[in-house]
């Protein structure tokens, strides 16, 4: 026990002197985690897009039309910058970039209003950004729903109808709609709890690639393993190695999931108590999970870098965050479970944007737990079986040696 | 002139030679790129998200209620997971991400119907799941709205009003939608337009940076630049051939499958998409040339790069658009080649505007070759310093 204690401590120790001399390491673990979440705050402080520009093209040139656009251009979201004669004209400004959408008043709009028969309005909307076209619907919609109660509420009134049996009329069902968690339906609401938790795994999962990188090109490829260490032992490098990276990584995680949050006014409805526990499983997975893929390919220091940070974009999709994961196909379900990622952004975000507790996030907390250990066998695993091989190579590399020493002095005494 | 011709053609001959004894990382960014590709194309094939999971809570548990639950089972895009008999129970499930809204029928609901009084129905949406929840928002409300709007043409009906008479009662006005360059709002089209060339413009910088990095790492530098006969501009400009000409294939294959098969809408003309995506490449590897020029430490090389170019999602706009992101983050933006890129895009593919519109952009990224030029001035700079510093040694030493 004494001495499973005292290997892990060296091998601690000279991880540690081996992360704080090496400055990509350093520029890894300490700069991206701590600039990355500072810099995606401020990029996302405007959650919504405001006074979106639009065109309208009135040619029905009514008192219906006119109310209309004045209530889209009091909209949060919609400002009415150009008033076009015809549809020619604001298309034109559209391609130009000047408006994002046009809304198009047709000639017939009050005549049909005045029949009782359905108005329309067409909306043009740019689509090469979802955004414009949330920020035309969610104006336009509150605007429609508006001036239809205005209209009907006219209309019943002419026909002598009082307003409480108008109400009933208008409404037979009244619908409430309310929206839980993250109430402002905001980008930034939405997006930064899950690229806080993806910076934090690919920092520390890169970070590992390139320690192990490190140690394999400089022909140190069973480094830090003390000459003692017998296969059956070698769990004790993973867990030294392990404890450097945690002690490293829990204060990050205070930082980027705690406090980052608060000062940003970004959703945390967790305690820090249910942060803390929920993110021990996910950073010793992603610790064990980068020592596995290390171990497993990596051979060179700089080429995880290459390889894997346009992974991340896939990390965030399979998370389910943005494609729900029962609306994946099976096989992508199933691959995003090999990351600690997915897990370890469903269950923040329960936390922190949902306000859910342990109990709730149950299935994911277990999921990390079975991560962490079966990552934790396959690290080793694979570090004893390059260790065997090694010894493997060099027992025949030395007899091989040793042969050819022989028949060298047999040629000499001939 | 065939002097230059030469070096660039020695590097370059050089530079295919490494490749074919290394190919390893060559190969890995090509599965890469296919592999990003095929995974967005899989995942989003359907469009929109389907059978997103909703529930209802009914309190009243009359002939009413349980026809709303059939009704929404009947909605398109959603699925009743669950039949919650109250709030807490339903809440706890949108907290542990089981279903995305649900609809909330109150105590006495059909004997309120009965008497003339407006019952109220609240719908439950959670944002936290942006996709999602919008969708599911978006198909309960309609859903809502519709029957509302039957119980309403039912009751005109019988009061002898015709079908478009009560339409034009129930809803006096209605919007017409016209989606311009995405008409089914596929997220498939949204989605891969951009983030297909944005992984290659990424996967091309990284590659370029590594490249450089790795002959730094080899001590190969002074036999690259002796092939290009000292120049340190035609080195590389005879070492980013390869990659240009690959990563251009690339990029020109995946806008064929999405624009060709995958049918997503191209308003424009190619032969400007196909310069959109030749340029799109050089300015990423000049960034990739410049950054691994100037800085003389490989892996500090490699992490400086992946820094800088892990923000091009976000800065190219197309998730959140750049004009709503602080003034600072706009200017800063245009640092980015993608950003040019998606511009140029939605110029092209969606409005089907002309080389007029385009230029200014083609330009930028043309810009981007600048970098090259200072990235060759750098090496040429460190190569002389060090020539300095190796010569002076032996000078003292015969001293």
């Amino acid at each position: 026990m004494i001495n499973t204690l005292k290997d892990i401590w060296t091998v601690f120790s000279i991880e540690v002197r081996r992360v704080f001399s090496d400055r990509m390491v350093l520029l890894i673990f300490f700069l991206a985690p701590i600039l990355y979440p500072f810099i995606f705050c401020f990029l996302y402080h405007n959650e919504n897009v405001e006074n979106m520009s639009i065109a309208v093209v009135d040619e029905a040139r009514s008192a219906d039309s006119k109310r209309f656009i004045h209530k889209l251009d009091a909209t949060p979201e919609l400002t009415v910058a150009y008033r076009c004669s015809n549809l020619g004209e604001a298309r034109r400004l559209m391609n130009d970039h000047e408006v994002r959408s046009i809304f198009y008043f047709p000639e017939d709009f009050s005549q049909r209003l005045a029949e009782m028969r359905t108005a329309r309005i067409v909306v043009f909307s740019d689509m090469s950004s979802f955004y414009f076209y949330k920020a035309a619907l969610t104006g336009g919609n509150a605007v429609l729903i508006d001036e239809m109660h205005t209209i009907e509420l006219q209309r019943y009134e002419q026909a002598g109808l009082t307003n409480e049996e108008a109400q009933i009329q208008m409404q037979p069902v009244v619908m409430e709609n309310t929206t839980l968690f993250n109430p402002t339906g905001g980008y930034g609401s939405f997006f930064l709890p899950c690229l806080m938790i993806l910076v934090m795994h690919q920092t520390l999962f890169l970070g590992i690639c390139i320690l192990t990188g490190d140690a394999r090109e400089n022909r140190k490829s069973l480094h830090i393993i003390p000459s003692h260490l017998r296969r059956g032992s070698i769990h004790r490098v993973t867990l030294g190695r392990s404890l450097c990276y945690l002690l490293i990584y829990v204060p990050l995680c205070i930082l980027d999931l705690w406090f980052i949050p608060r000062w940003f006014n970004l959703p945390q409805l967790g305690n820090l108590y249910t942060i803390l526990i929920f993110c021990l499983p996910f950073i010793l997975a992603t610790i064990f999970f980068g020592m596995t893929v290390g171990n497993l390919v990596v051979r060179q220091k700089i080429s995880p870098m290459l390889c894997f940070v346009f992974f991340s974009l896939v990390l965030f999709f399979v998370t389910g965050m943005v494609w729900p994961q029962e609306s994946m196909p099976r096989f992508w379900y199933l691959f995003s479970y090999l990351f600690p990622s997915t897990p370890g952004v469903q269950g923040y975000v329960k936390i922190a944007s949902m306000g859910a507790r342990l109990s709730e996030v149950r299935h994911e907390y277990m999921v990390l737990w079975i991560q962490a250990a079966v990552y934790f066998s396959a690290s080793t695993l694979i570090l004893s079986a390059r260790i065997l091989l090694r010894r493997r190579r060099n027992i025949l590399v030395h007899n091989l040696r040793q042969k050819q020493q022989s028949l060298a002095q047999w040629q000499k005494k001939r | 002139m065939t002097m230059k011709m030469q070096g660039i053609y020695r590097v370059l001959v050089r530079e295919l030679r490494r490749i074919w004894l290394n190919p390893r990382y060559f190969v890995l960014m090509t599965l890469g790129v296919a592999f990003t590709f095929v995974f967005f194309a899989t995942i989003t094939k359907d469009g929109q998200p389907q059978r997103l999971s909703v529930a209802v809570v009914d309190m009243d548990g009359s002939y009413l209620s349980r026809r709303i639950c059939h009704e929404i089972n009947a909605t398109p895009g959603v699925k009743v997971v669950a039949v919650y008999n109250n709030h807490t129970e339903a809440r706890r499930a949108m907290q542990r991400g089981k279903i995305f809204a649900f609809y909330e029928i109150p105590k006495g609901t059909y004997n309120d119907l009965l008497q003339f009084r407006s019952p109220h129905f609240v719908l439950y949406v959670n944002s936290a799941y942006m996709l999602a929840g919008t969708l599911s928002y978006k198909q309960l409300a309609t859903m809502g709205m519709l029957a509302t709007g039957a119980v309403q043409r039912e009751v005109y009906r019988k009061k002898g009003y015709s079908d478009e008479q009560a339409m034009g009662l129930i809803q006096p006005v209605e919007y017409d939608t016209r989606n311009i360059g995405n008409p089914w709002i596929n997220y498939g089209n949204y989605l891969m337009t951009t983030l297909i060339p944005a992984v290659i413009a990424f996967i091309v910088l990284m590659h370029t940076a590594y490249v450089i990095a790795r002959e730094r790492q080899e001590r190969t530098m002074k036999s690259w630049l002796r092939r290009a006969g000292g120049n340190t501009l035609y080195a590389l400009i005879g070492k980013m051939i390869p990659y240009t000409a690959w990563y251009t294939l690339l990029c020109l294959l995946a806008n064929l499958i999405m624009f060709g098969p995958m049918g997503f809408p191209l308003e424009g003309s190619w032969m400007l998409m196909v310069v959109n995506s030749i340029l799109l490449v050089f300015a990423a590897q000049c960034a990739g040339c410049f950054i691994a020029s100037a800085i003389p430490d490989p892996p500090l090389t490699m992490g400086i790069s992946a820094i800088y170019s892990a923000m091009s999602f976000s800065l190219s706009g197309f998730s959140f658009p750049v004009e709503s992101m602080p003034t600072f983050f706009y200017s800063f933006a245009w640092l980015y080649p993608i950003r040019h890129y998606y511009q140029n895009f939605c110029d092209i593919a969606i409005f089907g505007n002309g080389f007029a519109h385009c230029w200014p952009r083609f330009c930028a990224l043309m810009a981007f070759g600048a970098l090259l030029m200072v990235g060759a001035l750098f090496l040429r700079w460190q190569m002389s310093r060090q020539a300095r510093l190796s010569v002076q040694p032996s000078k003292t030493e015969a001293l």
